[in-house]
């Protein structure tokens, strides 16, 4: 793919010959060096689980944040360059506020998605006289995970800015293998626990180390109860029906 | 310094405005409105961006056409007049309001909602222009709420009525009207924050405000003790708010009572005034005329034996 | 030098930016159970001055939202302009027509945009909710708002409101023993109430601002019924299907002295 490496792979604004801005590709190449991270929607819920890489036994694992909440039925996990993808949320957070103060009600989860992709794509030179947000595009990929009148939905994002509804996703590094084992395993009517139980199989699967409650984190949006990650004793639980 | 000096002039907010019509051509929104943004960018910045008209002086021009102290045949009327109190005890802090708006002399409405549900911990209280309170603390709203998502903890009531107080600062001198109680529970327990369009702002254990303000403090000031039982403080906060409602022509209709508690803020009720005159809570009527029924000066002498 | 004392006779000038004018006219909305009422005369006037006797007041939204503006009619019609365009970018952005309690937060916002500059219009916003209730939302110049049952704004307001308090909130009445006030009236008895609050707004008005023309509009709720709402004369539909929210619009004509 990057065998015939040019000039174009320089700058953020100018197309290859052949048609490619390398460096948006490059971002989405960064991607698959984070952990590993899945989504699984169900009709109860939706279910974001992230591998946390413990590298040394002196770090403390519960200080790694890779999902986050976006607002009380909107959840968000990451894989890729964590510091980018805290711009993003701090957008999604602040969209997401904004629309419940203009127009009293919850924002949709494709509306907020789509507020995250215009900002991936607001790197380069400036709009107008607009300060340019970023000099490269973000190199984290989001699974963002909501309920909305439109039910539990899962959306994927990249650095091009593109987004797209899955019922299942895997990004990051083991998203390849992890993604054929969502295809294999996934069905329309899974309960919430199935795919509790799922995601974390799937990451057991692709991860190097031994699965443990200190070693994921596995969070959940329902239309009752909304973002919530799951707590040690919860997350044990799941692990222990595994 | 010079920079510091424009932050905290009065004429900075309107200098700040001036720009940001100049900007906006011919109505309030940026590009970003035209985008999947759709409105809300233009808000992503912080503060809303404000039309003014372009006059010399925006506030006087404002002050001509609303207000209607100054002139009770301006134009525009917008909606006064008030009794909120609240106060802190043993058992958290009791909210009590009238319900009645005026504009000018005329009832604008009876079943106003003068507390503001910030969020399930936080109470706004209403006084002054109804507008300006509903906005605003709404507003503050979304910020604590976003202070809670960023710092994975709740705000302060102290730090969300410091927020409020430094945001209508920013507007002095443009007319803005509001006169709040910022109420809730925190880490330090109980907590009551007086912020007014002023930019004053003080901790206390007990405040009212409004055009009945006088009237409520006569009762709740007689009534008021740290260790008063749930029932007797919100029999205090609505027993304030009849006295005023009684007194004060701007005040009155209905009493609006919440209860603010370590798990959040509840409302107790809604009391209709005149139904508390004759009734009251005991099904003795808190007017003066029912107490004395019978024996008033009003009433005629007694037949007296000759 | 004659001029000079000209100049000094003139004395101090001062000049003012009045950019407001009242155009008169009357509003009113009332809530159903599953509908709601929303009603306007058609006159604009400045004083005594009639201006025309055809000038709507009362402009439908969406399927399921019908804004009434009263004030300054310059005012007024631009807002529901600008209105109309953010619901249609909400429209766009969000793939859905906007809730009726999200138009009345909405408008709170547009109006408070212009708190140092006041559009000089009070807005009644009737229509559907999204749980099938109706409802009516009034709101004061620069954006203060409140959901209501019944609502009157504008010149004949204190004529009417009173009224509306007595028959609609049953203010200062006590029911027969035995029995409560209704919560909600029929369609058939708010429209009684609509056009009796305004045939005898115009003719108690002093001034010449109520009176040619009254437009109700009828917002019915998802799979409601019509409730007698077909024999009404005038009627007319002004929805296309009949699946979702459907609002009908009655015209009428008032006294034109």
């Amino acid at each position: 793919m990057f065998l015939t490496r040019s000039e174009y792979d320089r700058g953020v604004n100018t197309f290859s010959p052949e048609g490619r801005l390398f460096q948006v590709e490059y971002a989405i190449e960064a991607i698959k060096l984070g952990s590993t991270t899945i989504g699984i929607k169900t009709p109860e819920g939706v279910i974001i689980a992230v591998e946390k890489r413990v590298q040394s036994p002196l770090l403390e694992s519960s200080s790694i944040e890779k999902i986050m909440e976006i607002d009380s039925h909107l959840g968000c996990a990451m894989s890729g360059l964590i510091a980018d993808a805290r711009t993003m949320i701090d957008h999604a957070r602040v969209t997401a506020q904004n629309h419940s103060f203009t127009y009293d009600e919850k924002i949709k989860v494709e509306s907020v998605t789509q507020a995250v992709c215009d900002l991936a794509l607001r790197f380069g030179e400036s709009v107008h006289d607009e300060d340019a947000m970023m000099s490269r595009p973000f190199g984290v990929a989001l699974l963002i995970a909501g309920v909305d009148e439109l039910g539990p939905q899962l959306f994927h994002t990249d650095p091009s800015g593109t987004f797209v509804r899955y019922n299942a996703k895997a990004i990051g590094s083991g998203s390849e293998a992890a993604q054929a084992e969502l295809q294999d395993k996934w069905h329309s009517k899974m309960t919430l626990q199935e795919a509790q139980i799922l995601t974390l199989r799937v990451l057991k699967q692709v991860m190097e180390e031994k699965l443990d409650h200190n070693n994921v984190q596995v969070a959940q949006v329902t239309p009752t109860k909304g973002f919530e990650i799951l707590d040690e004793t919860k997350l044990k639980s799941v692990i222990d029906l595994m | 310094m010079n920079s510091f000096a424009d932050r905290f002039a009065i004429t900075g907010p309107i200098a700040e405005l001036r720009k940001a019509q100049a900007n906006v051509e011919d109505d309030e929104f940026s590009d970003a409105a035209w985008g999947s943004e759709a409105g809300f960018g233009s808000l992503a910045k912080g503060i809303p961006t404000f039309t003014v008209p372009n006059v010399p002086d925006p506030s006087s021009f404002l002050r001509l056409h609303t207000d209607d102290h100054a002139d009770p045949n301006c134009r525009i009327k917008i909606q006064h007049g008030t009794t909120t109190l609240a106060f802190r005890f043993q058992g958290g802090v009791i909210v009590a309001v009238d319900s009645r708006a005026t504009a000018g002399s005329y009832v604008a409405s009876g079943t106003v909602k003068k507390v503001i549900e910030i969020n399930p911990y936080l109470l706004g209280t209403m006084a002054g222009g109804a507008a300006d309170c509903q906005f605003w603390e709404t507003y503050l709203g979304m910020h604590c709420r976003l202070h809670e998502l960023r710092n994975r903890e709740r705000i302060s009531v102290s730090a969300a009525s410091k927020y409020l107080s430094n945001l209508v600062y920013s507007y002095k001198g443009m007319g803005l009207s509001m006169g709040t109680m910022i109420c809730g529970w925190d880490k330090t327990g109980p907590a009551v924050f007086y912020v007014d369009s002023d930019g004053t702002r003080l901790k206390g254990d007990l405040f009212s405000v409004g055009s009945g303000s006088t009237f409520a403090y006569g009762v709740l000031d007689q009534g008021y003790r740290w260790d008063l039982s749930d029932e007797e403080a919100q029999e205090l906060g609505r027993r304030s708010i009849y006295a005023a409602g009684h007194r004060d022509a701007f005040s009155g209709n209905t009493c609006n009572l919440y209860h603010v508690k370590e798990d959040g803020w509840r409302f107790i009720g809604n009391y209709d005034l005149s139904q508390m005159h004759y009734e009251g809570p005991s099904g003795t009527g808190y007017g003066y005329d029912i107490r004395v029924e019978g024996r008033s000066s009003a009433d005629a002498p007694p037949a007296t034996a000759a | 030098m004659p001029d000079m004392v000209s100049l000094d006779r003139a004395g101090p000038q001062q000049r003012q930016f009045n950019p407001y004018s009242d155009n008169g006219g009357t509003i009113l909305a009332i809530a159903g159970a599953d509908f709601s009422v929303i009603a306007g005369d058609t006159r604009q006037s400045e004083g005594y001055n009639i201006q025309t006797r055809y000038a709507p007041k009362v402009f439908k939204l969406t399927d399921k939202a019908v804004l009434a503006v009263n004030g300054f009619a310059a005012d007024g019609n631009m807002f529901v302009k600008r209105v109309r365009q953010r619901l249609e970018w909400y429209r766009h952005a969000h793939a859905k027509d906007m809730p009726l309690r999200a138009i009345a937060r909405l408008i709170q916002t547009m109006l408070y945009g212009r708190r140092f500059f006041p559009y000089y219009v009070y807005n009644i916003l009737g229509g559907i909710e999204e749980d099938g209730s109706g409802a009516v939302y009034s709101f004061d110049p620069v954006g203060s708002y409140e959901r209501e049952s019944c609502r009157a704004a504008g010149a004949a307001q204190s004529l009417v409101q009173p009224f509306l308090d007595n028959q609609i909130y049953f203010k200062n009445q006590t029911a027969a023993p035995g029995t409560t006030h209704p919560k909600h009236l029929p369609l058939q008895e708010v429209l009684s109430l609509v056009i009796d609050s305004f045939t005898s707004a115009t003719e108690r008005h002093i001034e010449a601002s109520v009176g040619d023309g009254l437009e109700m509009y009828v917002v019915l709720a998802r799979g409601s019924q019509l409730q007698g709402l077909e024999n009404v004369p005038n009627v007319q539909e002004m929805t296309t299907t009949s699946d979702g929210e459907r609002i009908f619009i009655i015209r009428r004509e008032l006294k034109k002295d």
